[in-house]
Order: C-alpha cells, then structure tokens, then sequence
C-alpha cells in the first residue's frame, strides 16, 4: 500500500469523526473541573483531618500528662513528625496538581520519569521503612499510656502492656508495609514503562 | 489573580479553539484507546489539561502543536495510569473487539488502518498520526521532541511496521 493511499485512507477516518459543539465542549470542561476540585479536596481534607487529628490527640494528651516528662517527650516528637509529613503531603500534592503537559512528548517524559524516580529511587525513598516502626511504637504508647491512666515508666514496666503493644505493632507493621509495598510497586511499574517509551524515544538514530 | 471579566473571556477564547481543533483529541483518542469510555474519560482528561495550561501558551501560531503534545502525553498518561497497555511492539492477531469501527461505520480499508496502527507501540501511533495528518517533520519534531533528522528516521520505521502489520492483517482475512 502506497503512503498516499494510507494518507487518504485515514482522511476517511477523519471525515466520519463526529464533532461537539462549544456547549458539549463547556460542559464536559466544566464537570471535569469540578470532579478534579472535589478529588483534590477530599485528598486535602482527609490528609488534613488525619494529621491535625493526631496533633490535636497528642496535644491534648500531653497536657493531661504534664509531670510524666517521658510522655511529653515521646508525644512532642511525634508532634513535631506528624506537622513534617503534613506540610510534606501538602506540597506533593500540589505538585501532583502541577504535572505539566504543555511539553513536546520527550520532555515530558524526561520530566515524569525524574519524579518518579526522585519518590521511588532517591536518597529518602528507603526512610519509610525506618520511620514507620518509630512511628508506629511511638503512636501506640502513646495512646496506650494515656488510657492505662498511669505513668509512661509504669505501664512499660508491665508484661501485659509489653505484650499488647507488640502484637499491634506487629499488625499495624504488617498493613503499612503491605499498603506502601503494593503502591510502590504499582509505581515502580509505572516508573518501568515510562522509562522503555523514553529509551525507544531515545534510542532512534 | 484573574478577574471574572478576564476569566469569562479566557475561557470563551479556549472554547472557540478548542472548537476548531477537537478533531486533533479525537483523533489521538481514536489512535490510543479501543473502548468507548476510556476514549470519553481521556477526552475529558485532555479538554482539562489544555484548559489547565491555557493561559501560559505563548505562541498562539503553534496551537496544533501544543493540542497534539498534551493530548498525546495526556493519553499516555492514562495508558501508564490503568496499566492495561504494555509498552511492546504487539502481535496483529492480538487486536480483538475495536468499539470506534462500529461507531464510525468505517470501510474495510480504514477498519485495517486503524488495526495496524493499533498495533505499533505508544511512540510509533503517535508519529504515525502525524504523518498521516502529514504535518511537516518540523511540526513533528516539535511535538515528539526529537531532531528533524530523527523523525525521517522514525516515520520509516513506523510505515515499514504498518506495511507489515497491514500485510499480516490482509493475510489473515
């Protein structure tokens, strides 16, 4: 088949395609705007309830705990932990809004391939597997020594409290792993095949 | 900050381009989505995305271009995002049920067009389309990224793998 025929054949194509008129186009731009807020919104508010949430509980528990200097410094690191990652979500999620498509095909490319890597394979993109356990015990003494009414020192003393906290350790280890180990893989996957579109993109000549 | 005023009249400004150009959205989704509402989810997708980037398009004579870039990286943003295509070079008998050839009511040479390009990678549909629209290799540079050279090149190879897939489908019947 000749390329003239193919480019004629393909006009065909064209000349069937039904077109919408300005008002579908306003439409269809106006709804998926809106479900783009909304989706922004949920994700913003949920992250902001959870973190502030916690700051709040952790605030509020420490001020009920006032001579118990052990409780107060475990509940202000966490503080402190919780306002980094809320600030830090923040601005990812920003920049997820910002992903940029106004680029020739290669650019972007480039530039997903080098934020994905940046989450996936950088130098910080291992720390979850150290901070999640420190968070996770710090959490659940948290909350633990407060509902056992009695001082930090006390209840870590106890056997029964030890073994309570280390099977909801363990559990609450178990689903972060599972849950992040699944979304990076997912993105790993993701980070795979935009990686082979760019080395066939640059592997031409 | 953009006042109501300006912004009403933005937005009547990208309607009317995006007006005269929806054919470039509908012929990237043809080219990279099978199913009906994959093909609308992406429309909606890309119409987003343009309007997101509007407002910092500069060059006002390279519209064409600026739609392909973002339908095609939109597209394939959404590819990468459902994972349901993989990035490789696909076998002809693997093409099954096409919704848009019945929706268009395409004769048989273009139902076979629209199989073989089906058929080439996510990097070689989109030249294709654009040598298919037969836009300038500069054009083409543009939006792929590539050099002038590069695209001769690329467009060689992706006829060569069009003819075969062609020549597979013909076969076949």
């Amino acid at each position: 088949m000749e390329t003239n025929e193919l480019q004629n054949i393909w006009k065909n194509i064209d000349s069937e395609i039904s077109l919408k008129t300005t008002e579908e186009l306003n439409q269809l731009l106006t709804i998926k705007t809106r479900k783009t807020i909304n989706k922004f919104l949920f994700i913003f508010i949920i992250d902001v309830i959870v973190c502030v949430g916690l700051i709040v509980f952790l605030i509020l528990t420490a001020l009920n705990r006032q001579s118990d200097i052990i409780y107060l410094i475990n509940n202000s690191i966490l503080c402190l932990i919780t306002l980094t990652a809320l600030i830090i979500s923040l601005l990812s999620i920003n920049k997820l809004q910002n992903n940029k498509y106004n680029l020739s095909l290669k650019d972007w490319l480039e530039q997903r391939i080098k934020l994905l890597s940046r989450w996936l394979l950088g130098k910080y993109s291992k720390f979850y597997i150290v901070l999640i356990p420190i968070l996770l015990v710090m959490i659940n003494l948290s909350i633990h020594v407060y509902f056992e009414y009695r001082p930090f020192l006390e209840v870590m003393k106890n056997g029964e409290s030890i073994y309570g906290l280390t099977i909801g350790f363990l559990i609450g280890l178990f689903v972060s792993y599972f849950a992040i180990s699944k979304i990076r893989k997912y993105q790993i996957r993701n980070l795979e095949f935009l990686k082979g579109l760019y080395s066939h993109l640059d592997n031409m000549h | 900050m953009r006042n109501k005023l300006d912004m009403k009249s933005l937005k009547e400004e990208f309607l009317e381009i995006l007006s005269n150009y929806q054919g470039i959205l509908h012929k990237v989704n043809i080219i990279y989505f099978r199913n009906t509402s994959d093909r609308e989810d992406n429309f909606q997708e890309i119409i987003y995305q343009l309007w997101k980037s509007f407002p910092r398009l500069q060059n006002k004579n390279s519209i064409g271009s600026w739609i392909y870039a973002v339908s095609i990286n939109t597209s394939i943003s959404k590819i990468k995002k459902e994972s349901r295509i993989e990035y490789r070079e696909k076998l002809p008998e693997s093409i099954d049920k096409i919704d848009i050839i019945e929706e268009l009511s395409l004769n048989e040479a273009s139902q076979m067009l629209l199989k073989a390009i089906y058929n080439l990678n996510e990097i070689d549909k989109p030249i294709m389309l654009l040598y298919l629209e037969e836009k300038s290799y500069e054009e083409i540079a543009e939006i792929i990224g590539i050099s002038k050279s590069n695209v001769g090149v690329r467009i060689n190879r992706a006829k060569e793998l069009l003819k075969q897939n062609l020549n597979h489908l013909n076969h076949g019947n």
